[in-house]
């Protein structure tokens, strides 16, 4: 077999790999195809997504700028520097480079979705909307599209809509994960967490790792339990910022609340002082000791999931 | 031949000390600065973390960072450019900030090499006796002078 041929053969084994959750493998597969030919532009982008997928951001970064680097012509590569960009939250790159593939014949109606997802978090939900229209226009089932569609219904509020939307994304495939997922937050927000455990358990069986799947189960557990719940809402708060402003965060609370303590002592309130310090001793512990807990009855209530035979 | 991806950890004959970044993050509120970036540092090396040389320098610029405000501080009170009270305080929780931003930020960086550790299978050892024994022996170390540039640059940020 060529080298070309055999780098071709091993790309689509590690994408089908990514689509199964098999990171590992997916990796080890990108991997040798870039043993083979280094240079491989489109190898480098594979890999970047695959690992974007793990979740190994800075590697992901890597790879995809070395793929710009060595084909910047090349939509795929395009796109691939787009979701790198877009999980770092560098809207204005990731869309300039969105726009890019799609122009050409890398316009798929994955990447239109991408573009959505772009400008969802641009806050401009009409042109995602458009986006996403675009998209079914090219494939009038296509999951993604129909799935993104609810995602932005149930974010804006309209739970019927976002029903009806996730209906259609299940209708067009019963056993896409992404779907299920939305699907479960839908039933949530409506208060029904029989049906957002049933969703979960579906997602799990099929791929007992994922991070969305896990991140419904771990949000139907929370609805359950008053005090973690208010961890989980605080570490989805501080999951959706970027490293620099968690740590801004953090440290601007320290600071806020020993300045206060410095007051209340200053102006003659030792009371208000002392109770700052047990508030904040108290919310010390509770953010190291409400993960340990809430992990340990996650891993306890996930050991109730069965998992499908074919994973 | 396989290619190397950047975040992948070396292999190295310390893998049965490395510690999850937490652990030395927590040692700077229990035990102080003399145990948290030390541990910092040998848990980068131990790890073959390919961001070690950079957790290093951090380590290192936290210290220097934390010598050059406390010099400051120092100087400014005794000259009493900073008056007694409340600014001293105030002085105290700037330098106290500057330390644990810089221990938050160094348990960042390591703990993104930290989960592609773990994702390999790399093996992760307890740290509760190495916090406990830190914590028993914090008034030892700073005690070991009573030099005020000392205290400050060892103790801990709680």
């Amino acid at each position: 077999m060529s080298s070309a041929r055999e780098i071709a053969v091993l790309l689509e084994q590690a994408e089908a790999q990514r689509s199964l959750g098999n990171h590992r493998g997916a990796t080890q597969l990108a991997q040798r195809a870039l043993g083979l030919d280094p240079d491989h532009a489109a190898s480098h982008a594979v890999l970047a997504v695959i690992l974007l997928d793990a979740r190994r951001l800075r590697a992901a970064g890597i790879e995809a700028r070395a793929a710009l680097a060595l084909d910047g012509n090349d939509g795929f590569v395009h796109r691939a520097a787009a979701h790198v960009l877009l999980a770092e939250r560098k809207l204005d790159d990731a869309w300039a480079h969105c726009l890019v593939a799609l122009d050409g014949p890398s316009a798929t109606p994955g990447a239109y979705v991408l573009g959505a997802r772009i400008r969802i978090l641009q806050g401009e939900h009409a042109h995602a909307l458009e986006l996403l229209e675009e998209a079914l226009a090219l494939d009038p089932g296509h999951g993604d599209a129909l799935t993104e569609l609810a995602r932005l219904a149930l974010r804006a509020g309209d739970l019927a809509e976002a029903a009806q939307r996730i209906g259609l994304a299940l209708e067009a495939d019963p056993v896409d994960r992404a779907a299920h997922v939305v699907a479960g937050f839908i039933d949530l927000a409506r208060g029904d967490t029989t049906g957002a455990e049933q969703h979960a358990r579906f997602v799990l069986a099929q791929h007992a790792t994922s991070h969305d799947g896990l991140a419904l189960w771990a949000a139907i557990q929370a609805r359950r339990s008053w005090l973690l719940g208010a961890w989980w809402r605080w570490n989805l708060w501080v999951s959706q910022r970027d490293e620099r402003q968690r740590l801004a965060a953090l440290l601007g609370t320290f600071v806020a609340v020993r300045v206060a303590v410095i007051l209340a002592d200053e102006l003659g309130y030792p009371g208000a002082s002392d109770a700052l310090r047990y508030a904040w001793f108290g919310l010390c512990a509770y953010t190291w000791i409400a993960p340990a807990i809430f992990r340990r009855m996650l891993a306890r209530s996930l050991e109730t999931v069965r998992l499908d035979p074919d994973f | 031949m396989t290619y190397q991806i950047a975040d992948e950890p070396i292999d190295t004959q310390l893998g049965s000390y490395v510690v999850h970044p937490s652990a030395p993050l927590l040692a700077i509120m229990l035990a102080g600065a003399w145990l948290s970036w030390p541990w910092f540092a040998f848990n980068a090396i131990a790890m073959g973390s390919p961001t070690r040389r950079r957790e290093i320098a951090l380590c290192a610029a936290a210290f220097a960072g934390t010598g050059a405000l406390a010099a400051i501080a120092i100087a400014l009170i005794q000259r009493g450019v900073i008056p007694d009270g409340a600014p001293i305080r105030l002085t105290v929780l700037a330098i106290v900030t500057f330390k644990l931003g810089m221990t938050y930020y160094i348990s960042i960086v390591q703990d993104r090499t930290f989960h592609v550790y773990e994702y390999y299978g790399g093996t992760v050892r307890d740290a509760r006796r190495v916090l406990a024994a830190g914590w028993l022996l914090r008034g030892l170390v700073v005690g070991l002078s009573d030099h005020p540039l000392w205290i400050i640059i060892v103790a801990g940020g709680w």
